[in-house]
């Protein structure tokens, strides 16, 4: 490959990163912690590449004159590879995780609590309705030895999916980039939810219905659906 | 590329003759076939596996190439900045205490396992002993304050699981050191790897060395980690998710599937901590191994290391690694964990 392609094709791919961290797309691969690095990588790499197109131009111009080394004459075909992300930023744009990924795997329990059984969790926010993250549902729902979420309602904020004729609410966590993502899940009750497609995203506010299974690893939390209104889907998909 | 004139002049001697196709053409019409048939392609994505392979793809190059910028900035800067004889002075003549030095030192580079290999090619290229320079490379991304406090973070109460963590990790990355001094052979690494760049003079000069190595490396290793997220995010929709359930049970096999599943997913050394802490069915021996050998090597590590050092380099070193950081992982964890636990 010419050294004037592997240069265009740096700069495509740092503009792609570049891209996708100023219009906060990146929210849909990594968590927001990682924002300063793609921009930092993405102008590095833009930055090689026109300082070396700039410097190509000009030892053209004056010839001879001690131009860059040459030290990669080795086949590059690989480098054609880095046409696929910058392909798949600008044209595809893949989406969130979703409901393919919750169907996918088979529930889990929220990092570090499932093992120990039973866990103290502090005590729920005052309020008549509480916001809640779904995955601190699921924790609190299953392995609080407290209860605290005995008589409150609260409100969860996931997108939908049908699986195994239940009507789940469930929301994606991750620990670094979409790579590492598991499902946390809720199964809502009262049929408000049945008639929406997957990866509708809704917000609903509810009881949590105690029930068996709880300290199980696949312990799937039931919520007593009160209100139910759909939103679009938020700026940050995931949960942390 | 040859040494011309005419720094234009890749594949053609002289001047490129009229007519002729080049790379630039080639992208061009790449590019606009790609625009034009933007629609049939997002059609043909939109299966849901698909979709979620995508997702998952672009995902691994978003995380881990800055890393990768990361690592080439290092290693243009040691290029430039670091004469090879001053790190001949700063590491122990004798190769065995070399490789000590250099796991040791691995705790300082704060990154990605991506960012690790440009460095130590770079290390090689300085006139750095392989034996020193390969165990910094599994060294680096295992054991740094980083992936640790990670780790720590991921395992509330389980202080044992990050000591066996650093001692399995940095291990792994000696004993590797230690087996190339006594089996490796230079002629694996390929001759492009081991080229020696003659030792910059001058303000200017150095900063043009900085630069074209810095590009030089990352055209090198950027197509090949692109090749490593798509096989991870081809085999993270391909492998059933059963493996994961029912291994409680079964220890040795449930060590075998972590491992290489850790090899599988290719994860970032940051992250994995999490991952392994939610597959909380299973016993803390296995998801040890997962955490030792996932830094060490996986997918787009084999595949980085194979287009740094070469193919003949990465076909002999990345299965060694992958049994020795097993093996490694296993014996720290009985000492650390006190068991299977």
């Amino acid at each position: 490959m010419r050294r004037e392609t592997q240069n265009i094709l740096l700069v495509l791919l740092g503009g792609a990163l570049l891209k996708i961290a100023i219009t906060g797309d990146y929210l849909r691969y990594v968590k927001p912690s990682q924002q300063p690095w793609i921009i930092g990588g993405g102008a590095v790499m833009v930055l090689l590449g026109v300082v070396a197109i700039g410097r190509d131009v000009l030892a053209g111009r004056h010839k001879g004159s001690g131009g860059p080394d040459h030290e990669h004459d080795h086949s590059t075909r690989s480098t054609w590879l880095l046409l696929v992300p910058v392909l798949a930023v600008f044209l595809v744009a893949p989406p969130a995780l979703g409901s393919d990924s919750v169907t996918r795997t088979s529930a889990s329990a929220p990092a570090g609590y499932a093992p120990s059984g039973q866990a103290t969790f502090p005590p729920l926010p005052a309020g008549q309705v509480v916001p809640l993250a779904v995955a601190d549902f699921v924790s609190r729902a299953g392995w609080d030895s407290t209860d605290s979420l005995r008589g409150r309602t609260v409100s969860l904020t996931g997108f939908v999916v049908h699986s195994r004729g239940r009507t789940l609410l469930a929301r994606m966590v991750i620990g670094c980039c979409a790579a590492d993502a598991f499902p946390v899940r809720v199964q809502l009750i009262g049929g408000q939810a049945d008639p929406l497609p997957d990866d509708t995203w809704v917000r609903v506010t509810g009881q949590w219905v105690p029930g068996k299974g709880r300290s199980e690893f696949s312990y799937t939390p039931q919520l007593d659906v009160a209100t139910l209104r759909e939103i679009p889907q938020p700026r940050d998909p995931y949960e942390y | 590329m040859a040494t011309v004139s005419d720094s234009a002049a890749g594949e053609a001697p002289g001047r490129p003759r009229k007519g002729r196709i080049t790379s630039v053409e080639v992208l061009c019409v790449v590019l606009l076939l790609a625009i034009a048939g933007q629609s049939w392609l997002r059609a043909v994505l939109d299966v849901p596996a698909l979709r979620t392979g995508a997702t998952v793809f672009v995902a691994v190059c978003v995380q881990a190439l800055p890393f990768l910028v990361l690592g080439v900035l290092i290693s243009g800067a040691i290029a430039a900045f670091v004469p090879a004889r001053v790190l001949r002075r700063v590491l122990p003549r004798n190769e065995s205490a070399a490789v000590g030095v250099a796991g040791v030192s691995g705790i300082a580079l704060a990154g990605c396992e991506c960012a690790s290999v440009p460095v130590a090619r770079r290390l090689i290229g300085q006139g750095v002993a392989p034996a020193a320079a390969l165990t910094f490379l599994l060294a680096a991304p295992a054991v740094n304050p980083v992936v640790l406090v990670a780790t720590a973070v991921a395992f509330p109460g389980e202080p044992g699981m990050v000591l066996a963590r650093f001692a399995g990790s940095l291990a792994t990355a000696m004993v590797m050191g230690w087996l190339w001094i006594r089996w490796g052979k230079l002629e694996w690494i390929a001759e492009r790897a081991l080229r020696r760049l003659p030792d910059a003079e001058g303000g200017r000069d150095r900063w043009r060395t900085f630069a074209e190595t810095a590009r030089g490396d990352l055209v090198d290793a950027g197509g090949f980690l692109v090749l490593g997220a798509l096989v991870s995010a081809a085999l993270g929709v391909l492998v059933p998710d059963e493996w994961f359930g029912a291994l409680g049970e079964q220890i040795v096999l449930g060590i075998v599937v972590m491992a290489v599943l850790a090899v599988v997913l290719s994860l970032c050394s940051e992250a994995d901590a999490f991952v392994a802490a939610s597959l909380s069915a299973l016993p803390l021996l296995p998801r040890l191994v997962f955490l030792v050998v996932g830094p060490a090597i996986d997918a787009k590590l084999f595949a980085l290391q194979a287009g740094t050092f070469g193919r003949s380099f990465a076909i002999r070193f990345a299965p060694a690694t992958f049994v020795v950081a097993t093996g490694c992982a296993v014996v720290a964890g009985l000492i650390f964990l006190g068991g299977v636990r």
